[in-house]
């Protein structure tokens, strides 16, 4: 049984469908990735399955369970957990805060810890928080405020949160946008490094180097339709996603 | 957080010059401080609700759903303040309850016209409902506060009955605040849907928030009314809601202290204005100097004037690191 099954998924806005009968399943520890032109829906995708959009028709079933309608929290305590490709982090908070916001559905404060206890976190909540930024890479900048951080390890520090979360899958919305050629290498090291341990991801991305050099299977969407599928290799050189990306060639020669 | 060690010192000699207050000043002052505590617990209670980027222009409502109840329960069925303080304070959460729970799922301006809708349908009721509150005649004849059995006679007991009061709720409120339960509330105000991504049920915190502040507020608006002894519904319009409002931007909104700070000031400075026209207008400019002049608050200003003198070397552009 796959762990994320989406059937016939589709999304209307008004007269335009930003997602039309897609269907797609990811299996356990696969590294997926889900590509296409500006405008194919992606992100519309990954705004239905975890929660943030309800489809105009079809479903999403994750682990065996029908999600569909579901809020996102509850989707996260499931253990499917997204992130964003615009607002990633909360700006004012320090890193070490926005990880520790990550842990909310494993925290376990009652109102007489809110109340009267004198600290203010438990510190196996700080102990799990500066493991996950360890793990990522992150735990000199700890008490920095998000917002100091430099773009890539910002970017890093928006996946660091959606582990706190402890996902069975892991959608990543465009990690390595405007990252440099080193930097993007070490997400998509940390991408597989997270595969490893265990965490199946599919992610959304335009640099196609990365894409290519990490994911097991691509998903090619166009215009909200599931243009092709398969190993990488078979993708790069399929004729209709060239197509996609590059236009009619004679067209507009 | 780290730098406003310097304010919570000033807060504790500004609370020990509170407490011997009745010693120095006279009864005048004791009045006004009283008052001045009922605005600060106004304005604080609001803060959580503020803090998840809720903008209630509703608050007095609450305020006289506390005082009304309160006041009845004690002259009609003579029920001891203690008691009549809780049964304010639960109704008017209760209420903030009934009205958040359909209400919170509007965002921004949609939600604030909501609960301008509101106060004014409280104040309206207060007014019509004439067999209960005695309408625009005002309730009078509320009896004053009492505690364990013993009446407060005096308004200095009355005084330190509200201090007491405002410490309990501050303390509580700073405790929530400093807690993972504050950090959920800032989440919330800062990015809703980031909060949502990492399974916090945004509905249910929001609207907790927003039912802490109305009981806190039915508790100010308890003691309001056994310490002034007379409600009347227009006291408890949209003016006092867009007042408590005011405390909070002007005190500055990223600060616990911010609307302490706010409620203090404003309450001073508007006296000699309670009550006239002039209140109004003098709520406007200090409203419209804060957004034009000072948009974080009066807690910035610290920070301000200390920083004028360092701008010249600390404004270079922290590059971003591009290879």
């Amino acid at each position: 049984m796959s762990l994320l099954e989406a059937r016939n998924l589709s999304k209307r806005f008004g007269g335009l469908a930003a997602v039309s009968s897609l269907s797609l399943s990811v299996e356990t520890c696969e590294i997926v990735g889900l590509i296409g032109p500006n405008g194919a829906g992606k992100t519309t995708c990954f705004n239905l399955l975890s929660g943030f959009l309800s489809p105009t028709s079809g479903s999403v079933v994750f682990a065996g369970e029908d999600i569909t309608g579901r809020r996102p929290h509850e989707i996260v305590a499931r253990g499917l957990v997204r992130t964003f490709q615009h607002t990633t982090l909360f700006q004012e908070l320090s890193v070490l805060e926005n990880v520790l916001l990550g842990l909310h559905l494993r925290s376990r404060t009652g109102l007489r810890q809110l109340l009267f206890s004198r600290r203010v976190f438990p510190s196996e909540e700080i102990a799990l928080s500066r493991e996950v930024l360890e793990f990522t890479g992150l735990a000199a900048d700890a008490d920095q405020l998000a917002r100091n951080l430099p773009h890539g390890h910002q970017r890093v520090l928006s996946i660091a949160m959606a582990l706190a979360a402890r996902p069975r899958l892991l959608l990543l919305d465009e990690p390595v946008t405007g990252m440099n050629l080193e930097e993007s290498a070490r997400v998509m090291s940390l991408v597989k490094t997270i595969r490893d341990r265990g965490t199946t991801i599919l992610l959304v991305e335009h640099n196609m180097k990365a894409v290519m050099g990490t994911c097991e299977r691509i998903i090619v969407l166009n215009f909200g339709q599931k243009l092709a599928e398969g190993p990488p290799a078979a993708v790069s050189t399929n004729a209709e996603v060239i197509r996609a990306y590059l236009g009619e060639g004679v067209e507009h020669a | 957080m780290r730098r406003n060690i310097v304010i919570p010192l000033g807060l504790g000699v500004g609370v020990l010059l509170v407490v011997f207050l009745p010693l120095i000043g006279g009864d005048y002052y004791v009045y006004l401080f009283a008052l001045v505590f009922t605005n600060i617990i106004l304005a604080s209670s609001l803060r959580p609700s503020l803090m998840c980027g809720q903008l209630n222009i509703g608050h007095s409502g609450f305020m006289s759903i506390g005082a009304y109840t309160s006041a009845l329960l004690a002259k009609n069925l003579g029920m001891p303040f203690e008691i009549s303080l809780l049964c304010g304070a639960l109704l008017a959460a209760v209420v903030g309850l009934a009205i958040g729970y359909p209400a919170l799922r509007l965002r921004g301006v949609y939600f604030a016209m909501v609960t301008v809708a509101f106060v004014e349908v409280i104040r309206l009721i207060a007014q019509i409902w004439v067999p209960l509150t005695h309408g625009m005649s005002g309730l009078s004849g509320i009896p004053k506060p009492n505690l364990l059995g013993m009446t407060l006679v005096t308004k200095t007991s009355q005084y330190y009955l509200v201090l007491f009061l405002m410490l309990v709720i501050l303390t509580v409120l700073w405790k929530l605040e400093s807690s993972r339960l504050g950090l959920i509330w800032k989440s919330i105000g800062m990015a809703d849907n980031l909060a949502q991504s990492l399974g916090v049920d945004i509905a249910k915190h929001k609207l907790l928030a927003f039912a802490l502040g109305c009981f806190f507020a039915g508790m100010a608006g308890a003691f309001y009314a056994h310490f002034i002894r007379f409600l009347f519904p227009p006291e408890f319009g949209f003016l006092m809601a867009t007042n408590i409002l005011v405390y909070n931007f002007v005190g500055g909104r990223g600060h616990f202290v911010g609307p302490i700070v706010g409620a203090i000031f404003l309450s001073l400075l508007s006296e000699p204005f309670r009550g006239s026209p002039y209140e109004t207008i003098f709520f406007s400019i200090a409203m419209l100097s804060t957004i034009l002049f000072l948009p974080g608050g009066l807690i910035t200003l610290p920070a301000r004037l200390g920083g004028l003198r360092w701008q010249r070397t600390a404004s270079a552009p922290t590059s971003s690191p591009v290879a």
